[in-house]
């Protein structure tokens, strides 16, 4: 598309050199699609392919090993009978609700103290920023359940004062602010995104604010949010669809089973386990199209808000 | 010059050329009946852990040095992720050619036609008992033949209940006798020990609860044979000492994951298969652990079996059925392989390797309780219905949310039949 608009505006420039501009165009373009293909054909074998058969899947029964039977939006129609299924979307969105905002304010205030000009910044910007990159590996949920478990670490400071709550890992109860923190914890990613953001204020902005006697939280409110809005709204949109996908941190801290009493029981996890433990591929697949299509109406509704408090430079708003 | 078409017609030439040779490849390679220089390859693989792995290895390198022709190679994964990686195999058609495999997923397989039917593939089945054999049978066809067998048995660790001062259980007891040890045992010990897991969460110790009540699990037509109202009377049992020390807590078991309490000494006793002896002793460090037979309130009647504790299977599609009957038959028959096993897989099924092998401490052990109740076995039970994998860790899950009181009894019971009336249904 974008290659024939290009030439056309082009070419009115210089009628004597159509032929040879376009030609040459032409062999650019060629060019252009030789070095796509790769990864053109990689969209269209190993993710357009996939989702369009997925969707094609959802509407019949499939187990894996008979072909798949044609029920139309049988599958659908069943997830909201599904107790399980509900119970999946509920944890999921509360993880979400809950554990997003947190996750964006640990990473803005951070990004905030890592601004100030202080000695050995440059170190600390790194060392908060480990923990990012090792989060989301397997290693990191196995020590997670290990600090929080039965006598860990965690259980034995709030022993000390005076919190007995036994292990969190076993407590269908605490098992979702676990899972909060483990998430919290990973602030790095929009860490940095902040970081940049902070950097792009104008400092003349804060000068004229404080020659006007604001305060801290003035400055913070008036200046800081507002210049700061499209990294947060980008955060944000980024964060929340990230956190709807969790997976391999509630797999390992449950064991593959969503428990204990289903409180981990996080859509993708009961996905997989409707996908290849109960091998039905059809179900789990209406689930996959379900999580595409919220997630969609999510972002577009985050979009529509957007225009009341996101400020772009140069807006009249 | 590469034009787009000129290059898009290259590539695809290229594809389907590497695709050609490669097809050609295989098809060389696993022609013919294999020699000694150019051997038949047969893949195999199974569930376990080290250990089994080690013995696994053991056998399968015998058997390649008496076979020269044929090339044994095996692959092994845990219980969790081996059904996931069959199921995805079956569905692209590469099911190796022999798999070691389990009663619970027989039908499933078997009826969806990936398994090959070993009844005239001269295998030697004189060695196994009539009863047993039914346990491979789906449809009237020999699919899986047991390498071993596994019978109930509650576990006791005799130091742990002298420590407490309760006396050991003699295996001839009722239901309230068994929950009054449970009660002594968590009282007993002012908080140590646990009595023991729910037993109302085992699915087999409820299939024997059944047995001696004269219900069937299952019809002949893949129907549950027992009411509502039987399983609410099953987890009902219980439901005094749910709370109590006879029962540990759920949320203590799920922190020990993947370790059993009983194996992590957090229990005096545990309900399960007799096999499960080395592991557990293994697992707790303690010399001694005895197996008495579960409980009944019919003393002739203790509904106890025994079960098929694997099988091997050939998959249907194999290319080589004949090396590869013979690798089951060799597994399934030989004394050697019964030397290296012991009763790791459960006591061997099979006369001929049952008699080859020397069986010593806990082996011995192992044998001696299953001679112990041989007068009260009833038939082994036939492949359950499509989809028991389900039911079973459906079975499991709801019962563990009984424990942790997020739900009724009754509430337990609608749940578990609505899935599985859901699952009877898919797999009509």
């Amino acid at each position: 598309m974008t290659q024939t608009s290009a030439p056309a505006r082009r070419a009115k420039s210089g009628p004597p050199l159509r032929n040879e501009k376009s030609k040459q165009r032409r062999a650019e373009a060629r060019t252009g699609y030789a070095f796509l293909l790769p990864w053109l054909l990689g969209f269209i074998v190993l993710t357009a392919g996939p989702m369009i058969s997925s969707l094609y899947l959802s509407f019949t029964n499939y187990n894996l090993f008979e072909a798949p039977k044609w029920i139309g939006f049988d599958n659908y129609a069943n997830l909201f009978q599904d107790d399980r299924f509900i119970q999946s979307v509920k944890v999921t969105l509360t993880y979400v609700v809950f554990g997003t905002p947190t996750k964006l304010l640990a990473a803005l205030a951070i990004a905030m103290l890592l601004n100030s000009k202080r000695r050995g910044q440059g170190f600390y910007r790194s060392a908060f920023y480990v923990p990012s990159l090792i989060g989301a590996s397997v290693s990191i949920a196995i020590v997670w359940k290990a600090m929080f478990g039965d006598a860990g670490p965690v259980d034995q400071i709030l022993s000390f004062f005076g919190i007995g709550i036994g292990g969190w890992v076993g407590n269908p109860n605490m098992t979702m602010p676990m899972m909060i923190l483990l998430t919290v914890w990973q602030f790095g990613a929009p860490m940095i995104i902040f970081l940049a953001g902070l950097k792009q204020v104008p400092a003349e902005l804060y000068e004229a604010a404080e020659m006007d006697g604001a305060g801290w939280a003035k400055k913070f409110t008036s200046i800081t949010l507002p210049m700061l809005s499209p990294v947060i709204f980008f955060n944000l949109l980024m964060e929340t669809i990230h956190a709807f996908q969790i997976f391999a941190s509630a797999f390992i801290i449950s064991n593959g089973s969503g428990g204990p009493a289903g409180s981990t029981m996080f859509y993708t996890l009961y996905l997989y386990l409707r996908g290849f433990g109960d091998f039905r591929m059809g179900y789990a697949s209406a689930m996959a199209w379900l999580l595409l299509i919220a997630i969609g109406i999510i972002t577009l509704i985050f979009f529509k808000t957007s225009n009341n408090w996101v400020h772009y430079s140069g807006d009249e708003k | 010059m590469i034009s787009r078409r000129n290059f898009i017609t290259t590539i695809a030439t290229g594809v389907a050329a590497t695709a050609l040779l490669s097809a050609c490849g295989k098809s060389g390679s696993e022609a013919g009946g294999g020699t000694a220089e150019n051997p038949t390859v047969v893949n195999y693989t199974w569930w376990g852990n080290d250990d089994r792995a080690e013995r696994t290895n053991k056998a399968i390198a015998l058997f390649n040095e008496k076979n020269p022709t044929i090339k044994v190679v095996g692959t092994f994964s845990d219980w969790a992720g081996y059904w996931q990686k069959r199921a995805t195999e079956a569905a692209g058609g590469g099911l190796p050619d022999v798999m070691q495999w389990d009663l619970s997923y027989l039908r499933d397989y078997a009826q969806r036609n990936q398994l090959l039917d070993l009844s005239e593939a001269g295998i030697d089945l004189s060695g196994f008992e009539k009863t047993l054999l039914p346990s491979g049978k789906v449809n009237d066809k020999q699919f899986g033949i047991p390498t071993s067998t596994n019978a109930f048995a509650v576990y006791y660790d005799p130091a742990k209940l002298k420590e407490i001062g309760v006396a050991e259980p003699t295996g001839k007891w009722t239901y309230a006798e068994y929950q009054q040890f449970l009660t002594d045992a968590g009282t007993k010990s002012n908080g140590k020990y646990y009595g023991s897991t729910d037993f109302t969460g085992i699915w087999w110790q409820f299939n024997i609860w059944l047995r001696q009540n004269k219900i069937t699990d299952f019809t002949p037509e893949g129907k549950l044979g027992f009411a509502k109202a039987d399983l609410a009377k099953w987890w009902n049992l219980n439901a005094d000492l749910r709370g109590t020390p006879a029962i540990i807590p759920s949320d203590k078991i799920t922190q020990l994951l993947p370790k059993s309490p009983f194996g992590s000494n957090k229990t005096v006793s545990e309900p399960t298969w007799d096999n499960f002896m080395a592991g557990y002793i293994g697992d707790s460090g303690v010399a001694e652990l005895k197996m008495v037979a579960v409980p009944s309130d019919d003393p002739e009647n203790l509904g106890l079996f025994l079960k098929p504790s694997m099988l091997m299977v050939a998959s249907a599609k194999t290319k080589n059925k004949d090396a590869s009957t013979k690798f089951i038959d060799f597994m399934v028959n030989s004394p050697e392989v019964g030397e290296i096993f012991k009763t790791s897989r459960g006591v061997p099924a099979s006369k001929q390797q049952r008699e080859g092998t020397t069986f010593e401490g806990v082996d011995a052990q192992v044998v001696a309780y299953e001679e112990s109740i041989a007068d009260y076995l009833s038939d082994a039970p036939e492949p359950p219905i499509v989809g028991f994998g389900t039911l079973e860790s459906e079975f499991l899950r709801i019962q563990e949310e009984l424990n942790y009181g997020k739900v009724t009894v009754d509430q337990a019971v609608d749940q578990w039949f609505t899935s599985a009336e859901d699952v009877i249904k898919q797999n009509a």
